[in-house]
């Protein structure tokens, strides 16, 4: 392959989502996004407003209704159950809030089992790395149970970033951890994208953690309402309070 | 794969420990029956009086031709009840065959002995000793027509020396004898005591005049086998006889021990059938609900990692693993449980002492593989369910309850059900054979639209029986009703299994009560005589006569116990008949006869029963072809047809019909029936002790000793219904056992929200209630019509009889599940604090 690789993770080109049944819900209308390669996106919103829906469809967990999804140079959109899983496998790595880990594997396993589902066998000098990055190496060989919930999130960082995959999508990764073991965990993914040069996509509704991140995009009724570079957290949080467009200032609010 | 799934095994017990028992559970069973019929097919009997003989030609079955079925004719081979027997002319044909030393004709005569009246007798033509070879330990060979020669163990029981005399009854014959010497057989270890008659006399006493029982075919030195085999075989061709070679000897020599074998490879073969089938059904449920029980795992493998295809895997790998697990534990107690039953057949006398059960080398794999044979296909459905997991339920709370299930489930259900009603029409219009056969296809086709309906039936049952759950438990009962209506799929299994368990069940398990039963009641209302006449080798045409001579008996009438050969549905079956001395026989039994006259029997006739009528197409008036217990032909016109078939014998014939085509050729009872007030007792019993073993009996205490093959099946069938509705009953407990460990978070949400331990209990309680009240009264209704239906069909009584203790089983059977299964799982799941039980992962 002698094309370079395009600037661009992720893209997203007109993608709508809606949501059949009875009374159809339109989750997604014409969303147009594109995600560079080597930066970090909180993608923010109000519950409905369709920032999971984005996520789903942009990791190739869902199926957008018309639009296409682009993840490098590969097109989603076309692509079998099969083919899905094995690009999600190679090239995606997942952080979600919680239920994050296979609750019968150790530590080691859980890191590793996407490679052994693939039936490699991962670097092990990398391996070390990641693990000793995550600070893990003392608890390889315990299972979820007996881990805290930041331990947990660190184990689900570990596994995404062993494939050194083209994008890591997170679904709200600190929402269940207080906000000491949230900063571990954030300063975790932040360091992912500095050090290596890792894409990361998180869904988040928590001003602190958007302000991680290099870019906020800000979805309200399945469009993007805004987009701009990481404003800072007090920023973030009254673009928050605010209906959509709208230009009612709130009270400061963090947390 | 298998790694994985070996852990996930290891990590969630709960969720296998039912799956895992069902395939233990059905590895044993198929192992009892492998084992079972491995023997079965290894069985031989063992040649004792036929060990010397190169070859033995017999004729112990017979083939019936059918009807022409496009273009090929059908036939089935019946083994002839009575053994068939040769023309005296084959055994000249058999010696003049280039390298067969001498042909041996052997007669068979049943025999008596007074010295020894407990000990089983086989009396033999003096030549036949040749075949074993019986070699004389002391005194000498028959001689004269009064000398016998005895086996040794006959000779100890009944301390017989050369030059003792005694008394022995011999096809039908009283007579004094001497005994001439006493001769031995190198191991002889079987049951039957041989006895030897001279041949001259042999030929005499033999029921059959001019024909053989057997030929043994003893060789040259250095003849060619198989040319003389070939040469035999084309011979007995023509007799329509085999000829057994080999280990195969023991089974001419013993045609019980060739039924026993047939009986233990088709029991063997049909229960493992039924067992196949209910592992598949507990299997697929088992595996269903660990898979939904893990969803959220299962989508957390799609999203990070695992293709369908790869989840799929995972599951088979489970099961596979869980098969070899179970092979482990079930085993072992299939082969201990192959034991008790071998133990417990040979003592009913379903099968001879030595049959005895090989290793299993073939069973015991064949079980495993059988098992995992019906469980993976089973799995691979379940764990189809798992593609339709998205990978983004791993993301939010939100497990979606599946839907009821698809059209082609609810249209093929519904076709079924059609079918099951039309199939009530049936047997109502019908009777006899095809009104039994109709009834349990009815009983499988109402099962089977059961399962396919199930979720449609436990949504219905919990919206209409909602206002009553409120009314009775409140609003636990409430909370009950709108569970039911979300769990409708969830239970398909239990319903299921508890409507099989009931309704096949029922039906069986209660249609031999009601057999034996109606046997008893028709042989007792229908014995007129008040006394009966036995004899340990059946009694003589004469002691009829003798009886009727002594003063004060109005009418005696010998019985002969017999089965005949019937055409059914084109294709030949066994029916129970008696022989009886029409002389008569309307004053000793009353067969309750709907047409025609019993008086009117004689050569040439016959009365049968309704069903039997019913079944062969056969009127009043009309001819009856069937075949005697030899195999021959008879073509008689019926004269009789009566209701007391099960009491009685579907068939009854003139004795004088049966002459020579019994293998004993005797009275099996004589009927005797006295005056009011005369008291013939004493004589009869000075008549009685004028034959061997004999003795007289009140026939209040005489059922008419019911045919063995009623008793064989009845023990089996009993037995079958009992591992059946086991087996289902177990994975019942398992379904529930298995939901209700599942609901910890729920329980501890709902008493996190106020509900106290006594509502959430009485809610489960409310649950029970109506799942089990629904599947108890599907199952019932379904028994209640298949039984009536063949009850009215068999006996011709439309109201089964159903005893109390069965009502009583059934019901605390239901509510001995319900208690075990989820009362004391809620129970326990209750103790945890419910802040700690909404920590627990689902």
């Amino acid at each position: 392959m002698s094309v370079p690789p395009p600037a661009d993770a992720v893209r997203l080109e007109r993608v709508s989502k809606t949501y059949g049944g009875d009374h159809p819900v339109t989750a997604l209308v014409d969303v147009d996004v594109r995600f560079r390669r080597g930066t970090m996106t909180a993608v923010m919103g109000a519950s409905g407003s369709g920032k999971s829906t984005l996520l789903n469809c942009a990791a190739g967990l869902d199926r957008p209704t018309s639009g296409r999804v682009m993840i490098g140079a590969a097109d989603l959109s076309t692509m079998s159950e099969k083919r899905l899983t094995e690009l999600r496998r190679d090239r995606i790595g997942f952080v979600f809030q919680a239920f994050n880990l296979v609750g019968a594997l150790t530590v080691e396993q859980n890191i590793l089992l996407p490679s052994r589902l693939a039936g490699r066998r991962p670097d092990p000098a990398w391996l070390a790395e990641v693990i000793d990055r995550v600070g893990l190496g003392h608890r390889l060989g315990h299972r979820p149970a007996q881990l805290s919930g930041g331990q947990q999130q660190r184990v689900a960082i570990a596994r995404a970033l062993v494939a050194r995959p083209e994008v890591i999508f997170c679904d709200e990764p600190t929402g269940a951890l207080d906000s000491r073991t949230a900063a571990e965990v954030l300063a975790l993914l932040r360091s992912a994208v500095d050090a290596t040069g890792q894409t990361v996509i998180m869904v988040t509704h928590d001003p602190v953690a958007a302000s991680y991140a290099d870019r906020v995009i800000r979805l309200a009724d399945g469009r993007i309402a805004s987009d701009m570079p990481q404003p800072g957290v007090r920023v973030i949080a009254e673009q928050l309070a605010t209906p959509a467009g709208g230009r009612r200032p709130v009270a400061d609010r963090e947390g | 794969m298998l790694g994985l799934a070996a852990r996930m095994i290891r990590h969630r017990k709960g969720d296998f420990v039912a799956t895992f028992i069902a395939l233990a559970a059905g590895v044993m069973v198929l192992t009892v029956c492998g084992m079972l019929a491995e023997s079965a097919l290894w069985y031989r009997g063992e040649p004792e009086r036929y060990s010397a003989a190169f070859a033995v030609v017999a004729r112990h079955d017979i083939t019936v031709q059918g009807p022409e079925v496009f273009g090929e004719r059908e036939t089935t081979t019946v083994p002839l009840p009575e053994r068939g027997s040769l023309p005296e002319a084959l055994v000249r044909d058999v010696a003049a065959v280039p390298g067969v030393a001498t042909a041996v004709a052997d007669r068979t005569i049943s025999t008596a002995v007074a010295a020894a009246p407990g000990e089983p007798v086989s009396g033999h033509g003096w030549a036949s000793a040749a075949l074993a070879p019986y070699t004389v330990v002391s005194g000498a060979p028959p001689r004269g027509d009064d000398e016998v020669a005895v086996d040794e163990r006959l000779a100890v029981a009944g301390r017989l020396r050369p030059g003792a005399a005694t008394t022995v009854i011999a096809g039908g014959a009283v007579q004094r004898v001497r005994v001439s010497g006493v001769v031995k057989a190198p191991g002889a270890r079987g049951q039957e005591r041989a006895l030897f008659f001279t041949d001259a006399q042999a030929a005499r006493l033999s029921p059959r005049p001019g024909r053989v029982d057997a030929i043994g075919v003893i060789l040259d030195k250095g003849a060619d086998r198989a040319a003389v085999t070939a040469a035999v075989e084309r011979l007995a061709k023509r007799a329509g006889a085999t000829v057994y070679t080999g280990d195969d000897r023991g089974l001419a020599e013993r045609p019980e021990a060739a039924a026993a074998k047939r009986l233990v490879l088709e029991a063997g073969g049909a229960f493992g059938g039924y067992a196949a089938l209910i592992i598949g059904f507990a299997v697929a449920a088992t595996v269903g609900l660990s898979v939904r029980h893990r969803r959220r795992d299962f989508a957390l493998l799609r999203a990070i990692a695992a293709t369908p295809g790869q989840v799929r895997a995972l599951v088979l790998g489970e099961v596979g693993l869980l098969v070899l697990l179970a092979g482990a534990a079930g085993v072992p107690s299939g082969v201990l449980a192959a034991f008790w039953i071998r133990d417990q057949s040979a003592t009913r006398g379903f099968v001879p002492e030595d049959f005895a059960l090989t290793g299993g080398f073939l069973a015991v794999p064949a079980a495993v593989a059988g098992v995992a044979a019906v469980a993976l296909p089973s799995a691979w459905i379940a764990a189809r369910r798992t593609t339709r997991i998205r990978p983004t339920e791993a993301l939010g709370e939100a497990a979606v309850e599946p839907a009821l299930g698809g059209r082609v489930r609810l249209v093929s259900g519904l076709a079924l059900l059609g079918c099951a009603v039309a199939l009530i029409g049936l047997t109502g219009v019908t009777g006899g054979q095809t009104a039994l056969g109709a009834a349990v296809a009815m009983l499988y086709t109402f099962v089977l639209a059961v399962a396919l309906l199930a979720p449609w039936i436990n949504r219905a049952a919990a919206v209409a029986l909602a206002p009553a759950l409120r009314t009775v438990f409140g609003d636990s009962g409430h909370l009950a009703a709108a569970n039911l209506r979300a769990n409708a799929r969830g239970m398909v299994a239990v319903l299921t299994a508890l409507v099989l368990s009931v309704g096949f069940g029922g039906t069986v398990w209660f249609l031999q009560d009601n057999l034996e039963r109606q046997t008893v009641i028709q042989s007792r209302e229908g014995t007129l005589a008040q006394h009966a006449l036995v004899g340990a080798a059946g009694l003589p045409a004469a002691a009829a006569e003798q009886a009727r001579r002594i003063p004060g008996v109005l009418a005696a009438t010998g019985v002969r116990r017999t089965t005949v050969i019937v055409p059914f549905l084109g294709e030949a079956t066994t029916a129970v008949a008696q022989g009886v001395d029409p002389q008569g026989a309307s004053r000793t039994m009353d067969l309750k006869v709907k047409a025609g006259r019993l008086d009117d029997l004689g050569p040439g006739t016959v009365a049968v029963s309704s069903a039997q009528a019913d079944s062969a197409g056969w009127k009043i008036g009309g001819r009856a072809r069937l075949r005697l217990g030899d195999g021959t032909p008879v073509d008689l016109k019926v004269v009789a047809v009566y209701e007391r078939g099960l009491g009685f014998g579907d068939v009854t014939l003139d004795n004088r019909t049966l002459a020579g085509h019994t293998a004993a050729g005797v009275d099996d009872h004589v009927l005797v029936r006295s005056a009011p007030g005369a008291d013939v007792r004493p004589a009869l019993e000075r008549l009685a002790a004028a034959y061997p073993g004999g003795a007289v009996t009140g026939t209040d205490r005489f059922t008419g000793a019911p045919a063995t093959d009623l008793a064989v099946g009845s023990w089996l069938n009993r037995l079958l219904v009992a591992v059946l509705v086991g087996y289902a009953a177990l994975a019942a407990a398992n379904t529930l056992i298995m939901a209700a460990l599942a609901r910890a978070r729920e329980l501890s949400l709902l008493r996190l929200l106020g509900m106290t331990r006594r509502q959430v209990r009485r809610m489960a309680n409310a649950e029970q209630t109506a799942l089990l009240g629904v599947a108890l009264a599907i199952g019932v209704a379904i028994a209640a019509v298949a039984l009536s239906a063949v009850v009215d069909a068999v006996v011709g009584q439309p109201v089964p009889h159903v005893p109390a203790q069965g009502w009583a089983a059934v019901i605390g059977g239901a509510v001995a599940l319900a208690l075990v299964s989820t009362a004391v799982p809620i129970r326990l799941l209750l103790r945890t604090p419910p802040v700690e039980g909404m920590g627990i992962r689902e």
